[in-house]
């Protein structure tokens, strides 16, 4: 089963409990649990309720990490996310300032990353022979050059009716509303994923894109859909966004795509397409978080977090090609 | 499996390993958390009349790797230190506001006592900032200050009007007074960079003597010399006529002072700087004859004081209040309002560096 990514992920998830906690999923858990009880090691401000509270940010980004999940997975990349959660949030503001009412700025929103994500999908499910890393390079530039237009020569907007965006902050016991709304996502988006044909369909394409088309698969249709989602959750992600930083700028959203693809990699998908799952990417997403949240308590130079980060990064992408060729030495000593 | 699970068990540890043994090596972490739980513990909100030596003070600078932001936070430590409290220096991980907001949720977690930021953005940083302050933290600004509601008072390096006039005639003198000129800037929304320019371009509408300057463009450097350098090159070949280059921002005058010096251009450049970095290129017959600053070190020192002086509860950041700084220069310092509604300290005038004190101030900062 091993395949390019070296790592065995199946699609079919192992039957047994022992088999369960051997893959990389377990791993990633034991990870988590380990990240958890280093925090507390290092520090005694690392608590459910000061976590929490530094998380809403980064649960925002969480919400790109699906359909991120799911573009890796059909052998694509979409590296204008970032862009998208720029403009969306630029024309929040807009909205915003103009005097609508909170749902119709909502709804701008939603509806600006919808048709930015359609505009990508379209243009890649049209032109079958460009790469969606180019193209999406291409919109990424465009998406943040109308939001930068649109900003002028101050760079920044900010939300005057701050008052609106205080519904979307708020706390239910400790938890940011925010985390329900991801947890919700991350069930439809995973369910979706491995009870549905559509997920089938999409590992197949990812897999081999020939014999999906073969098979009867509309591949651009699926391709479209999957890009027009990516557009709509980084609206979602603006919005959230938006209710931490009260502004957008130029800079809102900056890397946003490279971290998303970090964490879905960490989490066992395969850039090459048809591997991996998001159970594996969600836990990874809160890993990288929890490890941030942490060694940020003790004050490390934000430098070297990003050092570690990236570290580790390789580390879980060597690691299984490694005990592979263990594996290898012996058989070949035998 | 057998190696599957010592590979697993190998990679957690050396995780664990790694990222234990860098937490040991950063330096002020272990002191300042004990001090630092204890407070939130103990004062939530009524913190006057605190025991500074027991409180630990925090300082945002705007990024790391800029010796001007290095100098200030240095001169923050330095003031923090002496007057025996603990300082912690966090840099955000870029030059946003985004990257502070993360550095700043940490600080607020670790129940510091005080905040001092040089914001990326004027209005970005509130609702964070907020929290902070309702978190029983003091929180003031340095350098680039945030709205009026974000903060309980702003060190002012200087007006920003006197650096506007300040800057206005330097240009007006170097040029003679006629020709075109360009201001290469910081980011887009640096809020300091956008408040000079705009009283800059103020001071020129006002008297009929400007009238014969000619303001071509504005471009940004990002505060980075690549984009600075770049947009500098690219101001030389669109304006053929160009005079002058203004560059308030000690990143941007360093790179285009190289770019004009590398390619024997006439063309003249003034603005901030700092005098370790420029020593090269000021002089009469340089590309810089003089250029401005203040002393970061000293706006450091003086934003250390202020930070103090509001957790000792000696002021609460009205205007009119006054507060001594130490043995610095114009001590005791008054507070007064600022052009926001907010209230502001201002450190000092902007200083003129010339060919015959910049070996000097070289060796300083």
């Amino acid at each position: 089963m091993a395949g390019r990514s070296g790592r065995e992920i199946s699609i079919a998830s192992p039957k047994t409990p022992v088999k369960r906690i051997l893959s990389w999923e377990g791993a990633l858990v034991l990870i988590f649990i380990a990240v958890n009880i280093l925090g507390v090691i290092l520090s005694e401000n690392y608590t459910v309720a000061n976590v929490l509270r530094q998380m809403p940010r980064y649960l925002a980004e969480i919400f790109i990490l699906f359909p991120m999940g799911y573009i890796l997975i059909l052998g694509d990349i979409d590296i204008s996310v970032g862009s998208i959660v720029c403009l969306c949030a630029t024309t929040a503001c807009f909205a915003g300032n103009a005097g609508f009412p909170f749902p119709v700025v909502m709804l701008v929103c939603l509806l600006t990353g919808l048709v930015c994500g359609a505009v990508n999908g379209a243009i890649l499910a049209k032109f079958t022979e460009l790469p969606s890393m180019i193209v999406t390079l291409g919109t990424q530039i465009i998406f943040r050059g109308i939001a930068e237009v649109a900003m002028g020569s101050g760079g920044s907007i900010s939300y005057t009716n701050s008052i609106d965006l205080m519904v979307l902050t708020q706390m239910v016991g400790p938890f940011p509303i925010v985390f329900f709304f991801v947890l919700i996502s991350a069930v439809i988006f995973i369910v979706l994923l491995s009870k549905t044909t559509f997920g089938r369909k999409l590992y197949a394409i990812g897999s081999n894109k020939e014999a999906a088309y073969y098979a009867g698969i509309k591949v651009q249709k699926i391709r479209f859909i999957v890009f027009s989602l990516a557009g709509l959750m980084s609206g979602f992600c603006a919005l959230f966004l938006l209710s931490v930083l009260f502004s957008a700028n130029t800079t809102t959203g900056n890397g946003f795509e490279m971290e998303v693809i970090a964490m879905a990699v960490f989490g066992g998908i395969a850039t090459t397409g048809g591997k991996g799952n998001l159970v594996g990417g969600f836990i990874a997403a809160f890993i990288i978080v929890c490890l941030r949240v942490a060694l940020g308590l003790i004050n490390m130079n934000t430098q070297l977090i990003l050092v570690i980060i990236g570290l580790m990064l390789i580390i879980a992408v060597l690691m299984p090609g490694i005990s592979q060729r263990i594996k290898g030495m012996r058989k070949t000593v035998k | 499996m057998k190696k599957r699970i010592v590979a697993l068990l190998m990679c957690t540890a050396m995780v664990t390993a790694m990222v234990a043994g860098c937490g040991n090596s950063s330096s002020e972490a272990p002191a300042s958390d004990d001090t630092a739980s204890t407070d939130t513990a103990s004062d939530d909100g009524a913190a006057e009349g605190k025991d500074i030596t027991e409180c630990t003070f925090a300082i945002v600078p705007k990024s790391a790797g800029n010796p001007y932001n290095e100098a200030e936070a240095q001169g923050f430590q330095e003031a923090i230190e002496a007057a025996g409290a603990t300082c912690i220096v966090s840099y955000p991980e870029t030059a946003t506001a985004d990257a502070q907001i993360t550095v700043l949720q940490s600080l607020i977690s670790q129940g510091v006592d005080s905040i001092t930021v040089a914001a990326n953005d004027e209005n970005a940083l509130q609702a964070t900032l907020q929290q902070a302050m309702d978190a029983g933290i003091h929180v003031s600004c340095v350098d680039s200050k945030t709205n009026a509601d974000s903060r309980e008072v702003f060190v002012n390096q200087a007006d920003t009007n006197l650096i506007g006039q300040t800057l206005m005639d330097a240009i007006y003198d170097i040029t003679g007074g006629e020709g075109q000129w360009a201001i290469l800037s910081a980011t887009s929304q640096a809020a300091n960079q956008n408040a000079w320019i705009e009283a800059m371009q103020s001071v020129m509408e006002s008297d009929e003597k400007y009238a014969n300057l000619e303001l071509v463009d504005i471009v940004y450097g990002d505060d980075e010399p690549q984009p600075s350098t770049e947009q500098t090159q690219a101001l030389l070949q669109n304006y053929p006529d160009l005079k002058l280059i203004c560059a308030p921002t000690t990143v941007g005058i360093n790179a285009a002072a190289k770019v004009l010096q590398d390619q024997g251009s006439d063309v003249k450049i003034t603005g901030l700087g700092l005098p370790s970095e420029m020593e090269a290129y000021v002089g009469e017959d340089n590309v810089c004859p003089y250029m401005y600053l203040w002393n970061p070190i000293e706006t450091g020192e003086l934003a250390a004081y202020t930070a103090m002086a509001l957790v000792a509860g000696d002021i609460t950041g009205a205007a009119g209040e006054t507060f001594e700084a130490g043995d610095m220069e114009n001590s005791p310092y008054t507070i007064v309002e600022a052009s926001d509604g907010g209230t502001e300290v201002i450190v000092g005038d902007p200083f003129e560096f010339n060919a015959d004190n910049i070996a000097e101030w070289a060796d300083v900062f």
